[in-house]
């Protein structure tokens, strides 16, 4: 029944119970939906909700954390502009309403037994810090991870007592980069200067078998495209995740069309022989 | 014979019975000299023998604003409650109706809108045939003319013949027979248009005329004001804004139309635009019309009704791109 009570329609109160500050304007929420239905959020790595901040408005944000954590789930968001500068604002204890998960998110279950390549730019950590949780999860389902992940600069490093958990393991390799090393070192990680495409190029790793997860600003997939493809990945093992400003999240808008297809709906993950074809989709 | 025959002197009395399963609205004349459809109503005469609204139908399901819900701190979000009364919009044309049929597979389609669809069942569509000017290109829609509408008009010399289509259009139909003569069953006129033909055609192969230089052309004298966007009755984005009261703390989240040819269209965080250039904007509307998005791939939504190309205040008209096509291919 399509009502009131219709995630895809009215946004469920949620709660903020958790806040972490990560940058100047970059900040991890957790939330929690009131309803009972809460005790679960189910979603891929690389789907989104519609947040809304009463008052502000409704912005699409990524999952930024593992699927399937107990009754509650993490955006990591940063401050931009209307919606987002009234949601920095809020404190533990504030509500919130979440539409969704719209989208379809990474198709892990075709990447079983395969080596996969994330690379992150900026932003673009958040739905790549869930999906690479989700690879961990079923760790012994792959072959080689990697993480690179490029930031403007130190400060601008997200997630970085994670990342220094992350760079001990054996089980996973991880790679970091700023375009320019000021004053402050990240915390004791190691970390490269120069663009991502750069980073990727100077790195060993596996390319055969190989699936490459991408998502940053429309800048980074400029460059890194042929790269990829150049180490021997093939367009269709390339998944980006689109933006767009969405309205909607569900295909009604008709903001976020990218050739015929729609970044909400039949994204915001694409792979990159979709988009081959497509004029501005990137 | 069937009794189906509206004489044009019954036309009122047609009118008064039809008011009686819910608000009346139809094509009208207003004083500054646009058609539109408008309440009807003692003193305000129904405008039949009209070429095009300026306003397509699509403002009766899609209003420019429409609010989508509503915000309590003790009530968190909700629909809002809709105040949808019977409408009975009497007079489209075919290419109206099918533009309303357009919209019912995007809005009722496999994911329901509420407000679309509260609004749909409360309209009653009554068709009426029409004779097409040198802006229409509406195509083989003569065939299929009734578009799910509930009834339908067809002009005759002496008056209309009327069909039924809908369960609807036979309970107002037999409320009719007191005022309807004998007439001959209706036939379908068929009718087609090279113009349209040619259209389904690019748009099965998926032909965007990218190399076209009218591209530049168009993109080089269009205002972007939109208007083309406007008066289609099948463009349907909407752009989505909060707006909040005064109190602080309810507020009211809205639907507005929005156009793909104004800048801020394909523009994310930071600035970013995914269509920057007019001719990019330009471009996009094209395919969406005739290659269609999502869920109506491969689906024209272009009816032919001419009124962007009558609106249009520097004369661009889509359809030279198709002449200019089909002209190469003429020896
Ligand atoms: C699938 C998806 C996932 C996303 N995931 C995340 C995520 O995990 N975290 C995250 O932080 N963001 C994410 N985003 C981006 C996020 O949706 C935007 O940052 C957010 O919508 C900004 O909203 P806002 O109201 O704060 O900014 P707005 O007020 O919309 O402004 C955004 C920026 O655009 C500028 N701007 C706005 N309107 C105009 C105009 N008319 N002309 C010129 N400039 C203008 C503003 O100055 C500002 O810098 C995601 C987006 C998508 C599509
Ligand atoms: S594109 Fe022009 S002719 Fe076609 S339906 Fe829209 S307004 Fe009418
Ligand atoms: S009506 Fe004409 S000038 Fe205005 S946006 Fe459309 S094509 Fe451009
Ligand atoms: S956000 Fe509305 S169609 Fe995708």
């Amino acid at each position: 029944m399509r009502n009131d009570r219709d995630p895809t329609i009215a946004p469920l109160p949620a709660t903020i119970i958790g806040l972490k500050t990560l940058s100047a304007d970059t900040a991890l929420f957790r939330l929690t939906l009131e309803n009972s239905e809460g005790d679960r959020f189910d979603f891929n790595p690389g789907q989104f909700i519609q947040l809304s901040v009463p008052s502000g408005g409704e912005v699409p944000i990524s999952l930024a954390g593992p699927p399937r954590l107990h009754n509650s789930f993490e955006v990591c968001v940063r401050r931009v502009g209307h919606v987002t500068d009234m949601l920095h604002r809020l404190l533990p204890g504030d509500r919130l309403g979440v539409r969704g998960p719209f989208g379809n998110g990474f198709p892990l279950g075709e990447w079983t037994g395969r080596n996969i390549l994330l690379i992150a730019g900026g932003l673009g950590i958040a739905p790549l810090r869930s999906l690479l949780y989700a690879l961990l999860m079923q760790r012994e389902g792959f072959g080689e991870i990697t993480l690179m992940y490029g930031a403007r600069e130190p400060s601008a490093i997200l997630f970085k007592e994670e990342l220094a958990e992350l760079s001990g393991r054996r089980d996973m390799h991880l790679f970091l980069t700023v375009d320019f090393a000021q004053e402050e070192s990240p915390s004791g990680l190691a970390c490269n200067t120069g663009l991502l495409p750069t980073l990727l190029r100077g790195v060993n790793f596996g390319t055969t078998n190989t699936v490459a997860a991408v998502c940053g600003p429309p800048a980074l997939y400029r460059c890194i495209l042929e790269e990829l493809q150049e180490l021997g990945i093939p367009a269709e093992h390339i998944y980006l995740s689109l933006e767009r400003r969405m309205k909607c999240g569900v295909g009604l808008c008709c903001h976020c069309a990218v050739g015929d297809l729609f970044c909400c709906s039949d994204g915001p993950v694409f792979s990159y022989s979709q988009l081959k074809g497509i004029s501005g989709a990137i | 014979m069937t009794r189906n025959l509206l004489k044009h002197d019954s036309v009122s009395d047609f009118l008064e019975i039809l008011a009686t399963f819910g608000e009346l609205h139809g094509p009208v004349l207003t004083e500054d000299g646009v058609t539109a459809f408008r309440p009807l109503g003692p003193g305000i005469d129904l405008f039949l023998t009209y070429d095009r609204t300026l306003i397509p139908p699509k403002k009766y399901l899609l209003p420019p604003r429409d609010t989508v819900l509503t915000f309590a701190p003790d009530e968190d979000y909700r629909l809002p409650v809709a105040a949808v009364s019977e409408t009975i919009l009497v007079g489209l044309h075919p290419c109206d109706l099918q533009g309303i049929a357009y919209l019912d597979k995007v809005f009722m389609g496999d994911r329901i809108d509420p407000l679309y669809h509260a609004r749909r069942t409360a309209l009653t569509l009554i068709g009426l045939s029409c004779e097409p000017d040198e802006n229409c290109f509406c195509g083989d829609l003569s065939a299929a003319e009734t578009h799910g509408c509930d009834l339908f008009m067809r002009q005759l010399p002496d008056g209309f013949s009327l069909r039924d289509n809908t369960p609807k259009g036979t309970a107002i139909l037999n409320r009719l027979t007191p005022i309807l003569a004998e007439g001959e069953p209706p036939e379908a006129a068929s009718r087609t248009c090279a113009m349209a033909a040619a259209i389904q055609q690019a748009s099965a192969r998926g032909e965007t005329y990218g190399e076209s230089a009218l591209w530049d052309e168009f993109a080089g004298r269009c205002l972007s004001c939109g208007a083309c966007s406007l008066c289609c009755p099948t463009c349907y984005c909407f752009d989505v804004r909060e707006y909040g009261a005064l109190d602080g703390e309810t507020t009211m989240r809205l639907r507005e139309w929005d156009n793909c040819l104004f800048k801020d269209h394909g523009e994310v965080a930071g600035g970013f635009n995914f269509r920057k250039s007019r001719q990019e904007r330009f471009q996009y509307r094209y395919r969406h019309k005739y290659l269609g998005f999502g869920p109506t791939r491969g689906i024209v939504s272009c009816v032919g009704c001419g009124r962007c190309r009558v609106v249009c205040p520097v004369g661009i008209d889509l359809l030279e791109l198709f002449k200019e096509h089909d002209d190469e291919k003429r020896p």
